[in-house]
């Protein structure tokens, strides 16, 4: 699930050159937890005026093979001039010993920062959070907000490497790796729910489990119906059919239902009423129950 | 910026009476206009009648809450309320309790709580403690800790605080569950009492149910990340294929999902367990109440057989012309043990109603799956 829109470049692996030495493997890919991704989006919003972009450090894991999870992001205090760039390093600190106590298995990665400007400032404080991740490699997450005029919304993910025949702080190649979107299947439902709420259905909350099912099985007739007009619409010979689709689609109903016609249909079915009853009775009786303690003393 | 020291006028105004607070403070001023009055709740005399759950906040609960499953996760929720809405813009995730001393336990916590807010402070967050959160599973959250935190917040926070409830495994189901709730008037003032003897309960009228009362929930998304959401679920073709040809790969990072479609049924056994564990715990305690009850029944009735024998000796001993032997103090001689507290066979009840009502509903849904299942086979 890539993050941002597609370029045709291609990733160029890290290799690390002979006068720096990285234990481990240096990062090959990123994934980012939604949470790191809206922590920033919030934090970008809280600036002042005077703040182009704004700074702060990711939290996650690293994978033996180079792979590193963005779990969480907090934002950390920076001010930057056209002398200077300055970092608050003590309070960075203290905000990460804070959630280190929370979850000890997140430590830093690397650093965001918005906005979709490389810059000198941006190798300075990739040098500090080096510091920090020693002997990793610290990764540096772009989020471009697209509040700006033809900027698309997305995210990058860079490493950085020296460059120059004296290597400098100042001076480093970002060099991009691939970043993708990464969440448990279970937190699936948490973004459905924001998405519906940012598609402007908030009044719909809270919802129980049979108006979420009856959604979802209305956008999967929606999907039939496509399906059924464009497999029409081939039969009649106005589209060429697409091989791919036509593959999809045998995969898609060609699942077996044997197991359903077994008769395990009306043994499931038996089983679901008898829960459903057995709940319905369990309920009633704590209620007379809870009642009957209202009454006793008389 | 003329609104600011009309604004700043008004709520110095406002602070000896708040009722006071439409009028306009001096005709050089503009008037206020009557939004206004709204802003400015320094009482917090508007009652609150809906919590708004700010995207981030969301998905910090339910990462939060995934990751320490098992253990019951829990953190503090900051905002501010406005006009009747309890607006929750962020939240942080409070450490497990440690095991060792109690007391250094809480002090580190309330540590912790107290740099997290001066460092949340410091990037312009939002600072003040309004309520907190909790994790459970299967519907179920009734419990003690849950409700002493909450009265002690209630005594202490502006409005009483809330207290937001997530259930885990109805997300993983594939409906992100978030529920607010407070105490009701009635509950608080029997626990402030500490009093929940049997007559406490039919005076306040409190069962299960009235422990707590729900305050609805809104979700809310900035408009900057809904339009980032927006991006993140528009599909994306890769510039390297082709992008006339059908077959070319849209790619997206957020593609639709229906697990809520799944068939299976794993929670049924686990629920089930749960409300029969619950069911055994709730025998247990009515049978230590009817116990106690029991006892105190015997020492009443000793207490009593001894007080009406010493009226019929001292009646006696009138007839026969002696001095009545003194009425003794009966409570010091008969030790009458005090009356049960109800509490936790309450809340006992509470979670079996809980386990099965999230029984009944996931039966329910299940059925629906079933019928369309056998709806897609026969086709």
């Amino acid at each position: 699930m890539p993050l941002a829109l597609a370029s045709s470049a291609v990733h160029v692996r890290n290799i690390a050159p002979g006068f720096v030495s990285t234990p481990g493997r240096a990062p090959t890919s990123t994934t980012v937890h939604p949470v790191a991704l809206f922590s920033i989006l919030d934090h970008y919003l809280r600036r002042t005026n005077a703040q182009e972009r704004v700074i702060g450090t990711l939290l996650g894991t690293r994978s033996d093979t180079g792979e590193i999870e963005v779990r969480s992001a907090f934002a950390v205090l920076h001010s930057e001039t056209s002398e200077q760039v300055a970092v608050d390093m003590e309070y960075h600190h203290a905000m990460y010993e804070l959630h280190h106590k929370v979850n000890p298995k997140e430590v830093i990665v690397g650093w965001y920062s918005t906005g979709s400007h490389l810059n000198t400032y941006s190798a300075l404080i990739q040098n500090f959070y080096s510091q920090e991740t020693a002997p990793h490699q610290a990764i540096h997450l772009q989020l471009n907000a697209g509040t700006e005029e033809g900027q698309a919304a997305g995210v990058k993910a860079y490493v950085s490497s020296p460059v120059g025949i004296s290597p400098k702080p100042e001076n480093c190649v970002f060099v991009p790796i691939p970043c993708e979107l990464q969440f448990k299947e279970a937190e699936r439902s948490g973004l459905d729910l924001l998405l519906s709420a940012a598609k402007g259905n908030a009044d719909e909350f809270p919802s129980t489990d049979l108006d979420v099912l009856d959604r979802a099985l209305a956008t999967v007739s929606d999907m039939l119906d496509r399906v059924l007009v464009y497999v029409r619409s081939v039969l009649a010979g106005e589209v060429k059919g697409d091989a791919a689709v036509g593959r999809y689609l045998m995969d898609t109903f060609g699942a077996s239902t044997e197991e359903l016609e077994k008769g395990a249909f009306n043994t499931s079915l038996q089983d679901t009423l008898m829960v459903s009853y057995l709940a319905n009775l369990v309920r009633s009786q704590a209620e007379v129950s809870s009642r009957l303690a209202l009454t006793r003393a008389s | 910026m003329a609104a600011a020291p009309s604004m700043a006028a008004a709520i110095a105004a406002s602070l000896p009476a708040p009722s006071t607070a439409p009028t306009p403070a001096a005709p050089t001023h503009e008037a206020i206009p009557a939004s206004m009055a709204k802003v400015i709740d320094l009482e917090a005399d508007i009652p609150l009648t809906c919590v708004q759950l700010d995207g981030m906040v969301v998905s910090k609960i339910i990462k939060h809450a995934r990751e320490s499953q098992g253990s019951s996760a829990h953190g503090i929720l900051l905002g501010l309320d406005l006009d009747g809405t309890l607006e929750v813009s962020n939240s942080f995730a409070l450490p497990q309790h440690i095991n060792d001393d109690d007391d250094k336990s809480v002090k580190g916590i309330a540590r912790y709580q107290a740099s997290m807010l001066r460092s949340l402070k410091e990037v312009q967050a939002d600072d003040s403690i309004i309520g907190f959160y909790q994790a459970m599973s299967l519907g179920s959250f009734y419990n003690q800790s849950l409700v002493e935190t909450q009265a002690i917040q209630q005594d202490k926070l502006r409005h009483g605080g809330i207290v937001l409830v997530h259930d885990i495994s109805q997300t993983a189901r594939g409906n992100a569950a978030f529920r607010a709730f407070r105490l009701t008037r009635a509950f608080f003032d029997a626990y402030k009492r500490n009093n929940f003897s049997t007559d406490s309960l039919i005076s306040h009228r409190l069962t299960f149910s009235s422990i707590l009362e729900e305050v609805p929930i809104k979700i809310r998304t900035s408009p900057l990340l809904g339009a980032f959401l927006e991006t993140l679920s528009a599909p994306s073709t890769s510039p390297v294929s082709e992008p006339s040809s059908a077959s070319a790969q849209a790619s997206v990072a957020l593609p639709p999902s229906f697990s809520v479609l799944n068939l299976g049924t794993n929670d049924v056994n686990k629920n089930l367990e749960q409300v029969i564990e619950a069911m055994d715990a709730y025998k247990t305690e009515e049978g230590n109440i009817a116990y106690n009850q029991r006892q105190i029944a015997r020492e009443k009735a000793k207490a009593d057989a001894y007080v009406a024998k010493r009226k019929e000796d001292n009646a006696a001993r009138l007839a026969q012309g002696l001095a009545p032997l003194p009425e003794e103090d009966v409570s010091r001689l008969f030790k009458i043990p005090p009356e049960p507290s109800r509490l936790e066979s309450m809340m006992l009840l509470g979670r079996i109603d809980a386990y099965s009502k999230t029984l009944e509903e996931t039966s329910s849904t299940g059925l629906v799956k079933m019928y369309a299942a056998r709806g897609t086979a026969n086709v």
